[in-house]
């Protein structure tokens, strides 16, 4: 699947101006009438907000031994029991809340590494570009869960946040090309030009003059960066290679296939972690185009 | 066209080197004993293991100085070799994975292909008509959302184990052995479909969502509009538009080669198929770095490929590329 | 696209869907190999192979292929351990005629599947090899024998240097017996490869010959010049075995349900819930038909290091065994297929060893009460301990989340890790850990090799051998071992006061806390076949595990030369 489906375009084309400069009580108008930025935000919102809220009132401890086991979903277990006789329920809004705390984190550090990145490649130009840029390159192509595998299988008793590092450490490349790709064209512009020679320091004016005129874009990346990290920590999870004694989504499914739930027909372990992150991620993209239409007046049209 | 045909070289054989030096280096920096790990296998008395751990280590070249042995990997490499495994010891690596090889790319060549033309079909006509768009752009969201191994484990559930109508594990029926027949053929298909199935799937909302964006944006240009109020038919407009999208959505093509291999390992994981994803996971639970350093190589070498192909399909889709190199701007 | 693009991607796209078969058919079709198995003339079995078939050298310990030993090469003697008997197989007869010679009669029809009679040369090469090659597993077999004989065509006698019935014992019975290997072909090898070259045309004296080998399976074909069907009457009713490499739990148990396996060693969860109820619509079953279903295969242990504070402390190690509840992993983790252990940890076949008066006297059962009194005398100090367990085996890491709650409960700060296999195996050979799963101690003919796993000494800095890896120093125990084997096997009531006082020292100083007993997991499909071992009246008792070490050692063979063709 491709992270960047809205943005894809913006490597080749110039951002639009009118986005950022529209008054602000314009882009709210248009924001809540936008019936895809409010769908989106409005699932994720939910999500996120089970995340915090629900795993005080589930049972407290997502691995105690509740109740007979692989029982169907039913009004004494909302979404059933576990081929332990654990509550999916419990589980499955605690796994919410850890998935929730990688995909911030890792999509925070991955957000940071490409905005360092980007915009320095983008500003500075010249040699610096090339090097950044073939740094950029090179790490795009090594497959990141191919290299997740080989450390994370190597490595015993990984953390939350070890996982979060690694997978923000490895989704940056594709949003460090693009906030270049930006950057680029907006240091052609005048108001760069009159910074610079005005004796603006270089990083005062990447924050102070780039960055705000890129503020939407650079948004929509966080949230694209935020997606994806859920995405790849439920692979890592999945195989296994997640840190121990926690929940997770992608560790729900992971222990669902080992013990046989495909053949004990127990759906109810293995279906809800998955409708969970398609929810999360589908709103996060959902919100994404969004939001773009909302900050781009030329998408609104359809 | 040379200078950028040039460029690209020089970035595939750059990232060649240091994947390379990477994928030596990272296993070897892992804690723990390979030889140690092959020798567990058999519980040995401390005399039999010392002598088995000196000759092992010889002969997997370890007791060297670490320059030396990455000499010696690259060496062996321009070879053609990549050492012996310890997982399906004494087989040599390469055999291992030409094994498995096949079978990777019979279930990404059509999936990744088919998917890019199918979504990037059905994305531009959503453009164009509200009704399809209201369907299938929410179909899309849904379809490019979902994590591989939970669509795979949707499918296997659904088709294999409850209405029995595809085969749920394997790369063809465990009662026939490899030959070219028609039986075996079919249980080639039967085998590959459900995985094959999960990966387009995914692929095409991608595809789908990504057109269906760029067109909008076309129709919106200049060029656009201009045409239109020289009364040009929608037809020709939209012929233009679908030219200038398709550029951008190969770029986006190049960039996901990453993730569309790691959905195929997952996905190989559940069906139990077996390709290069599921070897990966068998080399570590085997701590086989001479396989997974192949592996790794394999699936390098690979992407960088595969960039190589969108690039030239690039320039051959794209005539301003090829215009422009000639007269050698930038 | 451009047309020419268009038809190239077709053409790509037709040839990668056709490239498996060619790839792989020119490959793995050898010249004589069958190219499918008629499903009713192929017995399919799994759950023993976990990696491509490419090594079928019996001394190859954890290396070689299903069926190596059993299906290829054969040992002197066969194990039974549903009634602790010896079933006489290549040997006639064997006894020792004085404490340092033991005689060993052959039969005398028997052939290798290259035409060459079996002889005592034969025999007599394979056990010299312990003093000529030190890289065999029973190498250290070499410093007791003084030389081996052979009497006229088909008797041996082993002189030993000094008496060693227990090592002797382990090297003919039960799941460490050795194979008799072909003199003239072995002989040829270069002495550094004999227990490691591949042997990949094996000539063996088995019921089977190999047929064919591919990244998926290992199959083979019958043979018609079995001695057994002679000697014994026993024939085996199917013409191909085909033993397929495990992918996952659910796989095979897929595979089992559609009847595509009909015999499966794999521990296959939820495997409870699907016999005796469903059973009768998908045909399966297990050696029991209520729990705990499965045979009892080896003792799992929780171990601790005890070179590592807080490990060597007697009252801590007593309050670890008083703090797991071994039922409640039996039926939640297990759905009851296994049993929680004797306090000894001596398998049921070794029950008739067990004092009983030791066991009720020092003893331990599941007692949060105690087991916090006994935490507090051992003046815990509330340091963090982690119990490893492998990467990948599910029932032990959920196994390993209930025991460590256990602990928790009595208030004993733990925490569980899964490093993969070698590094646990490193973990545990370099004594680095802190509490570990490990169910080494297998099944044997007599609790010698339990307590010789327990109480091996000298300790060496890395644990190779796999014996002693909690490091216990307790001389006198192992003096009380090695008196076992200098006890000729007919002085009974020595060897029980031994093994009495074995037990009560284990209790008292708890060295490994026995938990459980892994099963035997065999579940069997009967559409294709039947007369599987269970343990109803009008069953044979045979062992039903293919595994290494069980296969050609215990009675499993017997097993399959009892299958019949479902009607």
């Amino acid at each position: 699947m491709s992270k960047d489906t809205t943005t894809t375009k913006d490597d080749t084309a110039a951002p639009t101006e009118e986005g950022n400069t529209a008054p602000r009580h314009e882009l709210v108008y248009f924001a809540l009438r936008n019936r895809k930025l409010v769908i989106g935000l409005s699932i994720v919102g939910l999500l996120g907000l089970a995340a915090i809220v629900a795993p005080f009132s589930a049972r407290s401890n997502p691995d105690a031994f509740v109740g007979p086991p692989m029982q169907p979903p039913s009004s004494s277990y909302l979404l059933g029991t576990t081929y332990f006789g654990q509550d999916v329920y419990s589980q499955l809004v605690n796994g919410l809340r850890q998935s929730f705390l990688v995909g911030i984190m890792g999509g925070g550090i991955a957000f940071v590494v490409a905005t360092a990145v980007g915009f320095t490649a983008g500003y500075r130009g010249g040699a610096v570009d090339e090097v950044l840029n073939m740094l950029t390159n090179v790490l795009l192509v090594i497959p990141t869960l191919a290299l997740l595998i080989i450390v994370g299988g190597y490595l015993k008793g990984t953390s939350i946040v070890f996982e979060a590092m690694f997978v923000g450490a490895t989704a940056w490349p594709w949003a460090a090309r693009a906030i270049r790709a930006q950057t680029l064209s907006l240091v052609s512009r005048d108001f760069v030009g009159l910074a610079r020679l005005s004796g603006v320091r270089s990083w005062r004016i990447v924050v102070g003059e780039v960055a705000p005129n890129m503020s939407s874009y650079l948004f929509l990346t966080f949230i694209l960066l935020f997606g994806n990290a859920i995405l790849i920590s439920a692979s890592y999870d999945f195989l296994g290679f997640g840190p121990p004694g926690g929940v997770s989504l992608g560790s729900m499914m992971n222990l669902a296939f080992a013990w046989n739930a495909l053949q004990l027909h127990i759906w109810w372990w293995f279906v809800p972690p998955g409708v969970a992150i398609m929810g999360i991620v589908g709103g996060l993209y959902v919100t994404n185009v969004g939001l773009d239409e909302v900050f781009n007046p030329k998408l609104r049209s359809l | 066209m040379r200078r950028y045909f040039a460029r690209k070289l020089l970035t595939y054989f750059l990232t060649f080197f240091v994947a390379v030096t990477l994928d030596w280096g990272i296993p070897r920096l892992m804690p723990g004993d390979p030889i140690a790990g092959l020798l567990s296998k058999f519980q040995l008395q401390p005399s039999s293991y010392a002598v088995l751990h000196s000759s092992y280590t010889r002969a997997f070249n370890l007791g060297e100085p670490l320059w030396r042995q990455y000499l010696d990997f690259w060496r062996a490499l321009l070879h053609g070799s990549l050492g012996t495994s310890i997982y399906a010891y004494p087989d040599p690596v390469t055999t291992v994975i030409r094994h498995a090889v096949v079978f990777t790319l019979a279930l990404l060549l059509p999936a990744t292909v088919l998917s890019y033309l199918a979504g990037n079909k059905v994305g531009a006509i959503a453009a164009r008509r509200k009704l399809l768009d209201d369907t299938v752009l929410p179909f899309s969201y849904v379809l490019t959302a979902t994590p591989y191994q939970w669509l795979a484990l949707l499918l296997a559930f659904v088709l294999a184990s409850v209405a029995h109508v595809f085969p749920i594990s394997g790369g063809f029926s465990y009662s026939l052995v490899p030959t070219l027949s028609w039986a075996f053929l079919w249980s080639l298909l039967t085998h590959w479909f459900l995985p094959f199935v999960t990966l387009f799937l995914v692929g095409f909302g991608g595809w789908a969502i990504g057109m269906r964006n760029l067109i909008i944006y076309e129709l919106d240009a200049d060029y656009a509009h201009f045409l239109e109020s020289l009364g040009a038919p929608r037809r020709l407009v939209r012929k233009y538009a679908y030219k200038n999208a398709r550029l951008p959505q190969l770029t986006g093509l190049a960039l996901s080669l990453g993730t569309i291999v790691g959905g195929a390992v997952v996905t190989e994981i559940v069906f139990n198929y077996p390709g290069i994803g599921w070897l990966v996971l068998q080399a570590i639970n085997s701590e086989d770095f001479f396989l997974l350093q192949g592996i790794f190589l394999f699936i390098i070498v690979g992407v960088l490929l595969a960039n190589f192909v969108v690039d030239v399909v690039y320039v051959l889709v794209d005539p301003r590329t090829r215009i422009g190199l000639q007269e050698g701007t930038r | 696209m451009h047309k020419h693009v268009k038809r190239m991607t077709a053409a790509v796209l037709a040839a990668s869907l056709a490239a498996p078969a060619l790839a792989i058919g020119g490959a793995g079709a050898s010249s004589h190999a069958t190219t499918s198995f008629p499903r009713s003339q192929t017995l399919y079995t799994s759950g023993t192979a976990y990696s491509p078939p490419t090594n079928w050298n019996p001394l190859s310990i954890g290396a070689y292929a299903t069926g190596t030993i059993g299906l290829l090469y054969e040992p002197l003697f066969l194990y039974d351990p549903t009634t602790n008997k010896t079933v006489p197989w290549l040997a006639t007869s064997g006894s020792w005629t004085s404490p340092t010679s033991f005689d060993i009669k052959l039969r005398s029809n028997v052939t290798w599947s290259d035409g060459r009679p079996f002889t005592a040369a034969d025999v007599a090469y394979t056990v010299g090899l312990a003093k000529s090659s030190p890289t065999v597993p029973y190498a250290n077999l070499g410093q007791y024998i003084a030389d081996v004989e052979q009497v006229g065509r088909y008797e041996v006698v082993v002189n030993f240097a000094k008496p060693a019935y227990t090592q002797w014992q382990n090297f003919l019975y039960g799941n460490n017996a050795t194979p008799m290997l072909p003199k003239h072909i072995w002989s040829k090898l270069p002495a550094s490869a004999v227990a490691t070259f591949a042997n990949p045309h094996p000539v063996g004296t088995g019921p089977m010959l190999l047929d064919e080998a591919n990244a998926q399976e290992v199959a083979y074909k019958t043979s018609t010049h079995w001695w057994a069907t002679k000697d014994l009457g026993l024939k085996l009713e199917f013409n191909y075995l085909v033993d397929i490499v495990n992918g996952s739990n659910n796989v095979e148990l897929g595979q089992v349900l559609q009847g595509n396996i009909d015999l499966s060693n794999n521990f296959l969860p939820g495997i409870s819930k699907l016999v005796g109820g469903i059973s009768s619509s998908y045909g399966l079953q297990t050696y029991y038909a209520k729990a705990p279903y499965m045979l009892s295969a080896n003792t799992v242990w929780l171990e601790p290091n005890i070179s590592k504070a807080p490990m060597n402390n007697v009252n801590f190690r007593k309050a670890l065994a008083y703090a797991v509840d071994s039922k409640q992993i039996a039926s939640v983790v297990y759905s009851n297929i296994v049993q929680p252990a004797n306090p000894t940890g001596l398998l049921p076949n070794l029950t008739s060893y067990i004092d009983r008066s030791v066991v009720a006297k020092s003893g331990y059962s599941y007692n949060t009460a105690k087991a916090k009194a006994l935490l507090k005398a051992s003046g815990y100090k509330g340091r963090t301990i982690t119990l490893e367990v492998p990467n990948g085996w599910t029932d032990w890491m959920a196994a390993a989340q209930v025991i460590v709650g256990d602990l928790k409960a009595v208030g004993i700060s733990a925490r569980a890790t899964f490093p993969v296999y070698n590094t646990r195996v490193a973990d545990l050979t370099n004594g680095t850990y802190d509490l570990a799963l490990d169910n080494n101690a297998g099944p044997s003919t007599t609790p010698w090799a339990y307590y010789d796993r327990v109480y091996q000494l000298p300790i060496q800095q890395k644990q190779t051998a796999q014996l002693n890896w909690e490091r216990v120093n307790d001389p006198a125990s192992w003096a009380l071992v090695q008196e076992l084997g200098t006890t000729p096997p007919t002085s009974t009531a020595t060897l029980q006061s031994v093994y009495s006082q074995l037990e009560r020292r284990t209790l008292q100083t708890m060295p490994v806390i026995p938990l459980w007993y892994n099963g035997a997991w065999a579940q069997y499909n009967t559409t294709y076949w039947t007369n599987w071992p269970s343990a109803a009246p009008t069953s044979n008792h045979y062992t039903p595990v293919m595994w290494a070490g069980w296969l050609g050692q215990d009675t499993t063979i017997l097993a399959l030369a009892a299958l019949k063709p479902a009607k």
